[in-house]
């Protein structure tokens, strides 16, 4: 498959999937890649958590703080979310690097907020600076997208917003997905950060290996990984999720040594909530993607 | 004071809830949007905005305002849409684009309604289907178009939505010919004709999912770009078809309602975020008198968000207010 066949063939399984799709991966080996809409700009979600545990841990390598400071997070002042301390019922203490884990393993809302709050957001900026991501700027958590949300639809009953939430037309006027006032990126933002974790570029061996370890620790089967259903094929991400938007950026690892980051972000046509044919897409495109890498070059 | 100039200025804050990011959707600086937000809160003599230096939230006064202030937004901009109007020879010609399964007395009724009431605009028809106009929206090759939903709405403003509920093309005298209203699992055993899969596949995939989620699974799909192939799938007696039901049938092919309206065609008129046509309002309304006659059907079940939605937290406790 030639590399603008590999192009069209996913394009066409994004179309297929009732999805406009953007994605870049490449093969940290040798530097080969594959993109649809690489430099596309993209709404992060919650994959705005990567660079924000990438600047805790660039924070405990300058000594600015211990990753093993524990914070009290308490019901009523902390963000809530459907995961994680965000769902919990009572005050909570663990530590930062804990925090980080449930924050990437579960996207817990509440831990990634009070990362970010014990950080600031100007540590996240440093993070994201010092990866090269040009293209990307972190301007809120998810105690503000949640807000704006509410703000923007006019709406904070639960069951109203559960509805709104997959109208059409409200979701039209969500400025939550507004790509220009929201957290956002590109594909090939994401793999350069991958591709710095994944090469001990962004902070210490040590801490860079402690990234990695979240990331693979992230639960989700139904994006990235479920292009890769093999015992011997290690896959850690990180999901982004709003209405209509569904993304992972990962780094999919072969037995034979082969490493490659992918970063995939869809906008589903269909406004329901489940979806799992857009769910799966993202695993499709990478597993193409990677196979046309893995092909030897003639 | 500008009161509608000021009012954007609040409704962009309580959009963003930050007034950073609020001042650089305004293309202004930040300084000049307090205080104009500030000037607004002493003339209305209330608080609109709680801020801290954490986070902006609006006040309960802020919040029942602000449908308020935005309908004042919509119809002002109406006002200056209309005097742009006035004031422009380019609003001559409205290019505006049909789905192709539209019916000629459609059309027809869309030309007339539009032309009786815009008589100074000509109204240029186009048959296209979803992804071709929603292409030639983003080129401007289109002003206004009417979509299948679902679909991408990037960069697009959905305006109003018509309903119309979809019923079955059936053989006369066939095992479905009965004078009632058809459930879907009644449709088990017989193949579907359907439009192309890659015409639009998040609306096929709706309809597909719809049946299956009412009991019928169709053994074989065939999917038809005519409507005379359509109808002769539908003739020959094992297939059969949605259809709004809206064009006179010939005498072997009978229309019958679905009981409870499990499918509609919901279409929506949608014209670009920026710069659009001043006329594209008068084509909106055109489209409701002549397709919106038939009710919207019943508002489906509240969606249930799971924790893999990652977003917006509904606790469980919080929908059932305990």
């Amino acid at each position: 498959m030639a590399h603008e066949d590999v192009r069209e063939v996913i394009a066409a399984q994004f179309a297929d999937a009732g999805v406009a799709g953007r994605m870049h991966a490449i093969d940290l080996a040798s530097g080969r890649e594959v993109g649809v809409g690489a430099d596309a700009a993209v709404l992060m979600a919650s994959v705005f958590k990567v660079p924000l545990v990438l600047a805790l841990y660039r924070a405990a390598d300058a000594g600015l703080v211990d990753p093993a400071e524990q914070i009290t997070l308490t019901p009523g002042t902390r963000t809530a979310g459907p995961t994680g301390i965000g769902a919990m019922a009572d005050p909570v203490t663990m530590s930062l690097r804990d925090l980080a884990h449930l924050a990437v393993s579960v996207s817990d809302n509440a831990a990634a907020d009070a990362l970010a709050d014990r950080l600031g957001l100007d540590a996240v900026a440093a993070a994201v600076a010092a990866a090269g991501m040009a293209a990307t700027r972190v301007v809120e958590v998810c105690r503000d997208v949640a807000a704006r949300t509410v703000a923007s639809l006019g709406t904070a009953d639960p069951k109203q917003l559960a509805r709104l939430l997959t109208d059409p037309v409200a979701l039209s006027r969500l400025s939550t997905l507004d790509v220009a006032v929201s957290n956002r990126t590109t594909p090939r933002d994401c793999t350069v950060l991958l591709a710095g974790i994944w090469d001990d570029a962004l902070a210490s061996a040590g801490s860079c290996a402690a990234v990695r370890r979240l990331l693979s620790l992230q639960v989700w089967p139904h994006r990235l990984a479920s292009g890769f259903p093999f015992d011997d094929v290690r896959v850690a991400g990180k999901t982004g999720t709003l209405p209509t938007v569904r993304n992972e950026i990962g780094v999919v690892e072969y037995p034979d040594g082969g490493r490659y980051a992918i970063a995939v972000f869809t906008r589903s046509a269909s406004t329901a909530l489940m979806l799992p044919r857009a769910d799966a897409v993202i695993g499709t495109v990478a597993r193409t993607a990677v196979e046309h890498l893995r092909r030897p070059r003639r | 004071m500008d009161l509608v100039q000021h009012l954007r200025y609040f409704v962009a804050v309580a959009e963003e809830l930050h007034f950073g990011r609020a001042a650089s959707r305004l293309h202004m600086s930040q300084p000049p949007l307090s205080q104009r937000i500030q000037r607004l809160e002493r003339e209305l003599g209330a608080r609109l905005f709680d801020r801290s230096p954490r986070e902006v939230t609006l006040t309960e006064a802020g919040r029942l305002l602000l449908p308020q202030a935005r309908d004042v937004l919509a119809r002002a901009d109406a006002i200056l849409d209309l005097a742009s109007r006035i004031d422009s020879s380019e609003a001559a010609v409205l290019r505006a684009g049909l789905p192709p399964e539209l019916e000629g007395t459609t059309v027809a009724a869309l030309l007339g309604d539009f032309r009786a009431r815009r008589p100074r605009t000509a109204l240029d028809l186009r048959e296209s289907a979803t992804a071709g106009q929603q292409d030639d929206l983003a080129r401007r090759r289109l002003d206004v178009g009417l979509l299948h939903l679902p679909f991408d709405p990037a960069d697009l403003v959905i305006g109003p939505v018509v309903h119309r509920p979809l019923g079955v093309l059936v053989a006369a005298g066939g095992p479905l010919d009965l004078p009632d209203e058809l459930l879907l699992s009644d449709l088990s055993g017989h193949d579907l004709v359907t439009f192309a899969r890659t015409a639009a596949p998040a609306r096929f995939d709706e309809i597909l999912d719809t049946c299956a989620r009412h009991g019928y699974h169709p053994p074989t799909v065939h999917q038809a770009d005519g409507r005379s192939f359509t109808v002769g799938l539908v003739l020959a007696g094992t297939a059969v078809a949605f259809d709004p039901g809206t064009v006179p049938q010939q005498a072997d092919v009978v229309w019958r309602p679905l009981a409870g309206q499990p499918l509609a065609e919901r279409m929506a008129v949608v014209w670009p975020r920026e710069r659009h046509h001043p006329e594209v309002g008068a084509f909106a309304r055109t489209v409701v008198r002549v397709l919106g006659a038939a009710a919207a059907p019943p508002a489906g079940p509240v969606p249930h968000t799971r924790p893999a939605s990652e977003f917006l937290a509904t606790p469980y406790g919080a929908a059932d207010g305990s």
